[in-house]
């Protein structure tokens, strides 16, 4: 009786160890190539941050698709990450599948090739760069000062020398005002001195004080362009004063362990991502879900300056 | 006996121990029903207060109404997962609970270190350690040229879920498989030892269908737990009820509404589930009732 069992219990590991011998696709040279072949582009996103990217209600799945069948279909989701994803794979001749896993895990790197790209607005910070490399940016949020309605003694940012400045505590605004901003790839210029930093834990809170009045609580807020302008839009008494003064940029993000050689795709997506910028999709898409032009700051990113590869 | 005062059987007033019992019973049965009325009535004054409650917080019921689909599509991947978790765990159980109780060491040693591991770690601990865990050695494996077992390794979101869930519910569910099958008691297994019987025909004769008694309530029982837990597997980005009511809510930034709508359709499916539970139930005590 036991023998039977013992057969069966070794029949059954043989088997499964040889159903995994199946010889696969044939390896791909790299990235591209593999993508080109396959005929789809695997993005993450995570549809939590309207307008970037949100689920679809009632999206149906594409009837005929490459996707995967734990892979989403660009009718399910939609936004300005997604629209761009779709209007890379556009160019890159490949259909844009979506997956959906969690931020911290797009942010983490080590994707073990669950998918090819994150295209998620994913900000360029130092810590990021040891785990993942990034495209040309895509689109910028602009960083502005905003006063209230009421003032008329400020004409641009450095007029706002030693005044009540609030931000959100953490922010790269609170380290533009204390002097200690560093973004790679670019110069900072910190156009207004000896600020006296107000601390808040949201934008938002910053810009209702502002909204009480002139110099109430405080001279200024110092924000990301479009939430300022969104709360202007939302009919609160505010202006922008002058021209942003630093740009964040928002790019693509391959995980730097993807097999084969992830390079040469990096460098394909940027040059698509250029072209967009040059023949106006990105500029259309910006108006379209934010209604201010974010994109054309970033085409003048230097992104070889981050020397991400020898 | 005069003729007139006999009673015949049947007759009221023939057999007053008869009526009296009966008339009991019937108490009894306006008692039950009264006090399931009063539990009733109490449990809809609650939700209604919790209903008014939540209206003064600017909560929004038409917007329930709209959106309610959009969680509901995640169900048939909510009940899929679990009902997949759930047989995978109950043949891993149903294996643990028979190695817990053989003469064989390894097989204890191997169920015993199972069991002990698995109850003694968070089962989001498990979900990582599959889905981002595993990866790790499997690329290292890639590297070191076996690529097919390597890839092994890498497991698809769906399939981390299920495998966390089933190997977590095993787990729990070994424990008491075995002692379903030790309430069976000893002497059964005496006399079926005295008559030939080898361990193996004992238990698929004698004591799994005895045993089947704790078996099925507890496979339901953990089935209802587990479509709750199933909801941990939306970190993972599986598009099922808790990662639509979350992700969702954030367009409008109505979460109230959303995770209300999420809350109450597992509150549905546990309720569906535990009557399907308790049918079953009924049916199995027609073999131990008169």
């Amino acid at each position: 009786m036991k023998k039977i069992y013992i057969v069966i219990t070794l029949l059954s590991i043989f088997g499964l160890v040889l159903s995994s011998c199946s010889t696969g696709p044939a390896a791909a040279k790299d990235k591209l190539a593999e993508i080109l072949a396959r005929g789809t582009l695997v993005v993450s996103t995570d549809p939590a941050y309207p307008p970037q990217s949100q689920l679809v209600e009632g999206g149906q799945r594409a009837a005929t698709t490459k996707c995967a069948s734990d892979q989403h279909t660009s009718s399910e989701l939609t936004g300005f990450d997604i629209d761009t994803a779709i209007a890379i794979a556009g160019k890159l001749g490949v259909e844009a599948c979506f997956v959906t896993p969690d931020w911290t895990l797009i942010t983490a790197g080590n994707w073990s090739n669950r998918w090819d790209i994150s295209i998620g607005s994913m900000t360029i910070t130092p810590e990021r760069m040891t785990k993942l490399y990034f495209t040309q940016p895509y689109y910028t949020t602009p960083a502005a000062f905003f006063v209230n309605n009421a003032n008329t003694t400020y004409a641009q940012p450095s007029d706002l020398d030693g005044k009540k400045i609030g931000g959100a505590t953490g922010t790269t605004y609170d380290f533009y005002l204390a002097g200690t901003l560093q973004i790679p790839g670019e110069t900072i210029n910190l156009v207004v001195k000896n600020a006296q930093f107000v601390g808040y834990e949201t934008d938002l809170n910053a810009l209702q004080d502002l909204a009480l009045g002139d110099g109430v609580r405080l001279d200024a807020v110092m924000t990301a362009q479009p939430t300022g302008a969104g709360a202007i839009k939302d009919g609160m008494p505010l202006k922008q004063l002058g021209e942003p003064v630093f740009f964040e940029y928002l790019a693509g993000a391959v995980d730097k362990t993807s097999t084969p050689d992830p390079v040469p795709f990096l460098k394909k997506v940027s040059e698509v991502i250029q072209g967009l910028n040059s023949d106006g999709t990105l500029l259309q898409l910006s108006q379209k879900y934010y209604g201010i032009d974010l994109t054309t700051a970033a085409a003048s990113f230097d992104l070889a300056a981050l020397n991400q590869w020898p | 006996m005069a003729v007139e005062t006999m009673k015949f059987p049947g007759q009221p007033g023939s057999d007053p121990d008869l009526d009296m019992c009966h008339a009991l019973l019937a108490q009894q049965r306006r008692e039950r029903l009264i006090r399931t009325t009063k539990i009733g009535v109490v449990w809809v004054i609650l939700i209604i207060i919790l209903t008014i409650l939540l209206l003064q917080f600017n909560f929004s019921p038409a917007y329930v109404y709209q959106h309610y689909g959009f969680v509901l599509a995640g169900l048939p991947l909510t009940i899929g997962i679990s009902l997949a978790s759930i047989l995978a765990a109950t043949v891993l159980a149903l294996l643990g609970a028979v190695s817990k109780l053989s003469n064989n060491s390894i097989a204890q040693g191997i169920a015993g270190l199972y069991v002990s591991l698995v109850r003694g770690t968070p089962l989001l601990v498990q979900i990582f350690i599959i889905y981002n865990g595993l990866p790790q050695i499997g690329t290292a494996l890639i590297a070191k040229g076996m690529p097919q077992i390597g890839h092994l390794f890498i497991l698809t979101a769906i399939q981390s879920g299920i495998l966390a869930l089933s190997l977590n519910y095993g787990a729990y569910m070994t424990e008491i498989f075995r002692a379903g099958i030790q309430s069976i008691s000893g002497g059964q297994r005496e006399a079926a030892e005295s008559i030939g019987m080898n361990r193996v025909q004992i238990l698929r004769r004698i004591t799994l269908p005895q045993a089947v008694r704790v078996i099925i309530p507890d496979i339901a029982n953990q089935f209802i737990a587990m479509q709750k837990d199933s909801a941990l597997v939306s970190f993972m980005g599986i598009w099922e009820m808790t990662y639509r009511a979350n992700r969702f809510a954030r367009q409008d930034s109505k979460f109230m509404e959303m995770f209300v709508i999420a809350a109450l359709l597992y509150w549905l499916l546990t309720i569906v589930s535990s009557w399907f539970e308790g049918l079953l139930e009924k049916r199995m005590r027609h073999a131990y009732e008169r």
